[in-house]
């Protein structure tokens, strides 16, 4: 056996799928007929896009349903799962830890990332927070009557913006955040987002959000990001592109209304984004435009690539801003001789 | 910032069974009596003029049919013959669709054990919950099909003419670093390396006494429940635990983990290379948790199996998708 111990100094952030590719593997650029984005919707379809979507969701009521679940459960704080009403109308899913004790407590929403599988809160979040997952539609428990097929939910209906499942899955993430801020356990001036860049638009919609931690891009410049790699997900919008190329336009314009970067002024809460190494997609100049243009505080934090490293800055930081305590996951190994 | 004990120093609390082969004898002969009867339904949305993607069906223990990816080069790109090579996935990742290392020679297929998606229409215990599905019960545990179903995908593989059927490789993180151990162990006259990150589902009951991160946390949440199952829930999973197969993985290993992965303790990477007795390397990488340190391994793990499966990769510059947990 051979072992060697091996960090070197370069850096991602921890994320279990596909998204955290976007910082760390620099691909080749290929012409697929989609490196030169077309002509951007304006600020007024932009708005009128989402507008649509949140008369949609104040029209339909959320009728929550909560179900104790005591296998999730524990000594500190009790599991629920829920279920909500989104637009079409749709039923989707969450799991809802509130803590014991006297609140209100800060809140978290732990944006899903790209996939069919959402697991209840992490053990340390349910420790501080009333902290949510969300089971968006096409995921388990929210797949009924709509079965996401991953690789195929990023693309499914994308040349119509209007008919576009994500449109249905973003009026999701809304009345998630809905849901959770109405919880009278919860203290309303601070409540978080973690995940990927769809946390962005989120806040923009919902400007009351106090603190957003951005993990990895998803939709911020994706007609690019697809055009520089062949890692899925993102690879969806190349084999799309190559089946479907008349629908070229409707890709982009799809795409380019729910890109975080054209909503970042009417973002009040305080961000942070972790940025990857200089020079690879993701890195701070090409976070650049949407930075700047945030309407609130920003900070970046430069990965390390050490997973546990980066999720105890990203951790500490969130913390910090909800007034909360870090949990830091590192732990030092000392020598104590055997032990089982 | 805690302290604990030094990974290395460890000791395991797993127990071989006894009657360990001859339970894994018995599932072996049950799926030679099972017709493989494989499909392969050509994905033209998803080939490109490099690779071609078919969606793949066979059949597996108990009469359950298992889908995948499959890609291979075209023989204009790179001719055949190929070495293979499967992708096992992660316990909550979809499986890989293995584009990206058919790219760079290899017939490659990425394999959805029963419970995935596209695979579930007969078994389908959810997540969370394949974990403990039945595991106070060996006979019907969720992993007794499920490591069956990751050792078909060779089978599969061996059956395509186009596959060099004596030059297979397997590659996974987490599951499905645990996937690539037991598959290693179940079809040692095909696989002739193996790369395995994070592995899981190794010194299952250790383990769960080290984190509270899923999955493992679904046996802490179970026996909260039910403390009276522990004995019966320690016995079962004796008989899928990665360390009781280690002695029978013959083909070069490498093996990397976090020193600080909070999903699949380290302790438990350093009690499985003690059990093996075979070709191993591993690498550990200080600050990283179920990342395993991919960042820097995944060079590491083409490199691997590049030089035990030689596939006639074009060029040099070519990488793999990240394989992510």
């Amino acid at each position: 056996m051979t072992e060697t111990s091996d960090t070197a100094d370069v850096p991602a952030v921890e994320t279990s799928d596909a998204e955290a590719n976007l910082t760390t593997t620099p691909a080749p650029v290929s012409e697929r007929g989609n490196a030169s984005s077309p002509a951007a919707p304006s600020a007024a379809e932009v708005a009128a896009f989402w507008d649509q979507i949140d008369a949609e969701l104040a029209a339909i009521p959320a009728a929550p349903e909560l179900e104790e679940a005591p296998l999730y459960s524990t000594e500190f704080s009790t599991t629920y799962k829920v279920r909500l009403t989104s637009i079409g109308p749709y039923r989707i899913a969450a799991y809802l830890s509130i803590p014991h004790g006297e609140g209100p407590f800060p809140a978290l929403l732990a944006v899903p990332g790209y996939g069919s599988v959402v697991t209840p809160p992490q053990y340390e979040d349910r420790q501080r927070y009333v902290v949510m997952t969300l089971m968006y539609r096409g995921t388990r428990h929210a797949d009924w009557p709509y079965a996401g097929k991953f690789p195929g939910v990023l693309t499914d209906g994308i040349a119509d913006a209007g008919s576009w499942i994500y449109r249905g899955i973003l009026a999701d993430h809304l009345r998630g955040i809905e849901f959770l801020r109405s919880r009278p356990e919860v203290d309303a001036s601070h409540v978080g987002l973690i995940g990927n860049d769809i946390s962005l638009l989120i806040a923009a919609r919902r400007p009351e959000i106090t603190a957003v931690a951005v993990g990895s891009s998803f939709f911020h410049r994706l007609w690019e990001v697809a055009a520089e790699t062949e890692a899925y997900p993102f690879e969806e919008i190349n084999d799309y592109l190559r089946t479907y190329p008349a629908d070229r336009e409707g890709v982009a314009r799809s795409l380019a209304l729910v890109d975080p970067g054209a909503q970042a002024a009417a973002i009040r809460a305080k961000v942070l984004l972790t940025v990857g190494d200089d020079g690879a997609t993701g890195d701070s100049a090409w976070w650049a435009s949407l930075r700047d243009a945030l309407g609130g505080a920003s900070e970046e934090y430069h990965a390390t690539h050490e997973g546990q490293t980066d999720r105890d800055a990203v951790d500490a930081w969130l913390a910090n801003e909800l007034g909360s305590e870090p949990k830091p996951r590192i732990w030092v190994p000392e020598e104590i001789g055997s032990w089982s | 910032m805690s302290k604990r004990g030094r990974a290395q120093d460890h000791q395991t609390s797993v127990e071989r069974p006894p009657d360990f082969d001859e339970f894994w004898a018995a599932i072996q002969q049950e799926l030679e009596e099972t017709p493989l009867d494989p499909t392969l339904t050509p994905v033209p949305m998803r080939s490109t003029d490099e690779v071609e993607v078919f969606e793949i069906g066979y059949t597996s223990l108990d009469g359950v049919r298992i889908a995948g990816w499959y890609c291979r080069p075209r023989e204009s790109y790179i001719a055949g013959p190929y070495p293979g090579l499967s992708i096992v996935p992660g316990y909550v990742s979809e499986p890989t669709l293995p584009k990206s290392w058919a790219k760079l020679g290899y017939a490659a297929v990425g394999v959805a054990p029963r419970g995935k998606l596209r695979s579930n229409a007969q078994f389908n215990p959810g997540y969370p919950g394949l974990l403990i599905h039945n595991i106070v019960d060996k006979n019907t545990y969720s992993y007794r099909g499920f490591y069956a179903d990751a050792a078909r995908a060779i089978d599969f593989l061996v059956a395509r003419p186009e596959v060099i059927s004596d030059r297979i490789g397997v590659h996974g993180s987490s599951q499905g670093g645990a996937l690539t151990l037991t598959t290693a162990a179940m079809r040692p006259d095909n696989i002739v390396c193996g790369a395995s990150g994070a592995p899981y589902l190794t010194g299952f009951m250790d383990a769960a006494k080290l984190t509270h991160s899923y999955p493992y946390e679904e046996m802490n949440e179970y026996l909260r429940l039910y403390p009276e199952r522990e004995q019966a829930m320690r016995e079962t999973v004796a008989y899928f635990d990665c360390i009781n197969f280690a002695p029978q993985i013959t083909a070069p290993m490498l093996i990397y983990a976090g020193l600080n992965d909070d999903v699949c303790p380290p302790e438990t990477a350093y009690n499985l290379v003690a059990a093996m007795p075979g070709e191993v390397t591993l690498h550990v990488h200080e600050r990283c948790g179920h990342d395993a340190g991919n960042f820097w391994e995944m060079a590491e793990v083409e490199a691997f199996l590049a030089k035990h499966l030689r596939p006639n990769t074009p060029t040099a510059d070519l990488r793999a998708q990240t394989t992510v947990g």
